[in-house]
């Protein structure tokens, strides 16, 4: 950190929050609100004096709650930019009866009590996104004991006390009499890999190799200390990883396969006693000892979810960032000129944070060095001169990359080319169908329709398929050598949220007996949130085709994904056997009712057209 | 040991998928196959506290594995559970082993495979709404104590409702 702040290139700005972003990859207008630190930072010299005259003490957020701090003080030893700050919530104040006593000792005068906070606007081209994460707070496992008894302490805590910085200057000692430990447990997988509400279901990645590291470094200062750890899993998977375990093993560290009930405290030896079934001889065992350490897991940022909505960034199911992709875009963030580092996106140790962080800068500087972006070239295009400025394209948007219509100013949409990702859930849900999907466009998909059931219509199953996953899924199959009917004709859109209304009223129009749209699952749409709109606009058509007295069967929708080739192959041999269950009669029936109900809305628009006409001549 | 006697081991201790199918259909369907057997169960457990045969964690194994033999039968060790819950608090996998011994329970009884003392109690409950039969002595000692006789319940009403099901 003391380097990045040195470099005369990188810009470091502490104790700052982001207000607001707007624009698009290589054009982010960013606002960053400064907050007031009191001090003026490039003045103080950290000469502590301010701090030894606060009469306020409160707890050390930094030393977790171990020590105090004072009002004005130096969050940690290693800050940058290393100045003083003073918190206005702890302080008294500058009435000078209340106090003011750090701005008479100050010799420089840099603390400044009316200090405002400062909006910074800043342009930038890309945006790492490293805003870390959090650990769990261990209160929910009432039968530890975390919030009664003194001994029982987090790792988090145990990092405190071991560290030559901490409130202890390293010694170990536990926190009811102060005296070093001769026995301690560990309990891991607090908060990990729970399903049953308390927790969280994954696994947090660093709790296991954490704890192998802080039973060796006991072993190394206090020799002779008896070291349990209580576990389900050790997960030491990373290079060396295992040596650590093997080395804490030699060291004497007992492992025991069993995770722990109630922890029970004796009143007067203050020392803590579980009882454990070793779970590789069966037995239950009672272990006395004189500190435990709860192995807490990792949490995202509770605050995070600014961010995720500044950024228009989408969490998968655990809370973490979701990337573009897990395999071949693990640091990129579905928004273009958007990256991810660190902990943001999952849990992970120091060394994968760096290898991701530095990920992450390679990415962006790629963009950056270039100064332009290539967009492919299947973007949405408005017609501005059908666009009634209902709003709707900008609404769906997963992309923020239109800009909303003023009905007032009788100002169009905007599209931002650089933005767009062409999912096209746009030009599907336009009423005025004003808008334009490059080689995707409305006349090129119904041609297809047409040419496909062109001739023995009943026969054929329409198939919509996104490009990414259910495309994919049929490829798949294909390379697979999977059987299915030969009856199915695929149309291949970037997104399910493409497909517009009309092609589905088109192609039963046209005799299709059976419409399946298909797209990737909810979680891995590769248009953030594209496919929700695919699922919105089916339960709509479902609606009207049961009003119109067609069975809403004949329209189907399927999840498919890239690597479900055997689904894609079971779903078509399904759908065979529903196409050949749709009667000649059913199919009749339902070109004539669309037939009639087309008629009756062309009528409807030709009033309306002719309204509108003899208005403007009157 | 003779190799007839081997291949009768192995074949005895194959994973059977039928039971597990069984089980999955009345304890609550798959949740329990997600066991991790990480002994949260057994710690708290009175029963395991108690009886060093009684485990949890290895009724779990015994039921994921399907081993319909060892725990469908009268001298189970499932019928040592006091129902207590304490397992489905601790389980951090939401696999709530008390239901899957109240489900293996259920089918000893329907297989006619549950000890004689349960069909004993639910006979009597059966007979007058309570688990304990009212003797003539127990009459006497409430009486020397003061206390009204004990009320019959309305067995008819619970025998309808049991039928229900």
């Amino acid at each position: 950190m003391m380097d990045v702040g040195r470099h005369p290139r990188i810009e470091l700005m502490t104790f700052s929050e982001v207000e607001s972003v707007t624009g698009y990859v290589g054009n982010f207008q960013v606002t960053v609100r400064k907050k007031a630190r009191y001090v003026d930072a490039s003045e103080c010299t950290a000469c502590a004096e301010c701090s030894k005259v606060c009469p306020v003490a409160v707890p050390d957020e930094y030393q977790q709650g171990f020590s105090s701090r004072k009002a004005i003080y130096l969050p940690f030893p290693q800050a940058v930019p290393s100045a003083y700050i003073l918190n206005m919530e702890n302080c008294l104040g500058n009435n000078p009866i209340a106090c003011g006593k750090c701005a008479e000792v100050c010799e420089k005068k840099c603390i400044n009590y009316d200090d405002q906070d400062e909006l910074v606007k800043i342009e930038v081209g890309v945006i790492i996104t490293a805003t870390g994460m959090q650990v769990y707070d261990p209160t929910e496992y009432d039968e530890y004991g975390y919030t009664r008894y003194e001994n029982v302490i987090t790792s988090m805590e145990f990092e405190r006390l071991i560290c030559a910085g901490g409130p202890t200057e390293g010694h170990f000692i536990r926190p009811s009499d102060r005296r070093a430990p001769q026995t301690i447990g560990f309990i891991q997988c607090v908060g990990s890999r729970s399903r049953d509400g308390r927790g969280n279901p994954y696994c947090s990645n660093i709790c296991c190799m954490n704890t192998v590291k802080d039973t060796l470094l006991l072993c190394d200062h206090y020799p002779g200390i008896e070291a349990k750890v209580f576990y389900m899993d050790i997960r030491a998977f990373g290079k060396g990883f295992e040596d650590l375990y093997m080395r804490s093993k030699e060291e004497g560290v007992r492992y025991i396969r069993g995770i722990p009930g109630e922890v029970i405290e004796n009143p007067d030896t203050r020392n803590l006693t579980l009882t454990v079934e070793n779970t590789t001889t069966g037995r239950l065992e009672k272990h006395e000892l004189e500190m435990i350490v709860l192995s807490q897991g990792v949490i995202p940022r509770q605050d995070g979810d600014s961010i995720r909505k500044l950024l228009t960034l989408s969490t998968t199911s655990d809370g973490f960032i979701m990337e573009s992709h897990p395999k071949l875009k693990p640091v990129d963030a579905p928004t273009r000129g958007i990256y991810l580092a660190g902990c943001v996106e999952s849990p992970k140790d120091v060394k994968d944070s760096v290898t991701q962080a530095s990920a992450a800068a390679a990415r962006a500087s790629i963009l950056l060095n270039a100064g332009k972006t290539k967009v492919e070239a299947i973007t949405s295009q408005i017609d501005t001169d059908k666009c009634n400025y209902c709003g709707i394209c900008a609404k769906v948007c997963p992309y923020n990359a239109i800009l909303a219509p003023d009905r007032k100013a009788e100002k169009a949409p905007i599209i931002i080319q650089a933005a767009c990702a062409g999912c096209g859930a746009c030009a599907a849900e336009c009423p005025q169908d004003a808008i334009t999907m490059r080689h995707f466009t409305d006349e090129q998909m119904m041609a297809q329709i047409e040419a496909i059931l062109e001739v023995e219509p009943h026969k054929h199953l329409l198939t919509f398929a996104c490009n990414w996953c259910s495309y994919a899924g049929g490829d798949d199959a294909g390379t697979a050598r999977l059987q299915y009917p030969t009856t199915c004709r695929l149309i291949r859109t970037m997104c399910s949220g493409r497909v517009d209304e009309k092609f589905v009223w088109h192609a039963f129009r046209l005799g299709a007996p059976i419409v399946l749209v298909s797209g990737c699952h909810f979680s891995d749409c590769h248009y953030i949130s594209a496919v929700r709109w695919t699922q919105k606009r089916m339960d709509r058509m479902w609606n009207k085709l049961d009003k119109l007295g067609i069975r809403p069967e004949r329209l189907r929708l399927e999840w498919i994904s890239a690597a479900e080739g055997q689904k894609f192959a079971k779903v078509m041999r399904e759908i065979e056997d529903a196409v050949k269950a749709v009667t000649t009669e059913e199919i009749e029936f339902t070109m004539k009712v669309l037939a009639e109900e087309e008629a009756k809305n062309k009528a409807k628009k030709e009033k309306r057209k002719a309204k509108a006409a003899a208005e403007v001549t009157a | 040991m003779s190799d007839n006697t081997k291949v009768q081991e192995t074949e005895k201790h194959q994973v059977n998928f039928a039971f597990r199918e069984k089980l999955n259909s009345i304890a609550e369907g798959f949740r329990h196959n997600y066991c991790y057997q990480c002994g949260a169960c057994v710690a708290d457990c009175p029963a395991a506290y108690y009886s060093e045969s009684f485990n949890p964690r290895l009724i779990l194994l015994k039921a994921i594995l399907g081993f319909e033999d060892e725990l469908v039968r009268p001298d189970s060790e499932i019928w040592d559970c006091t129902n207590c819950y304490t397992c489905s608090e601790r389980c951090p996998q939401d696999v709530r082993p008390v239901d899957v011994i109240i489900a293996l329970k259920n089918l000893c009884v329907k297989e006619g495979k549950a000890p004689p003392l349960v069909r004993t109690i639910s006979d009597t409950v059966l007979d007058s709404g309570i688990t304990t039969k009212v003797t003539s002595l127990t009459e006497r000692r409430r009486q020397e104590l003061g206390l009204p006789p004990v009320k019959s319940y309305p067995v008819e009403d619970l025998k309808t409702m049991l039928e229900g099901d």
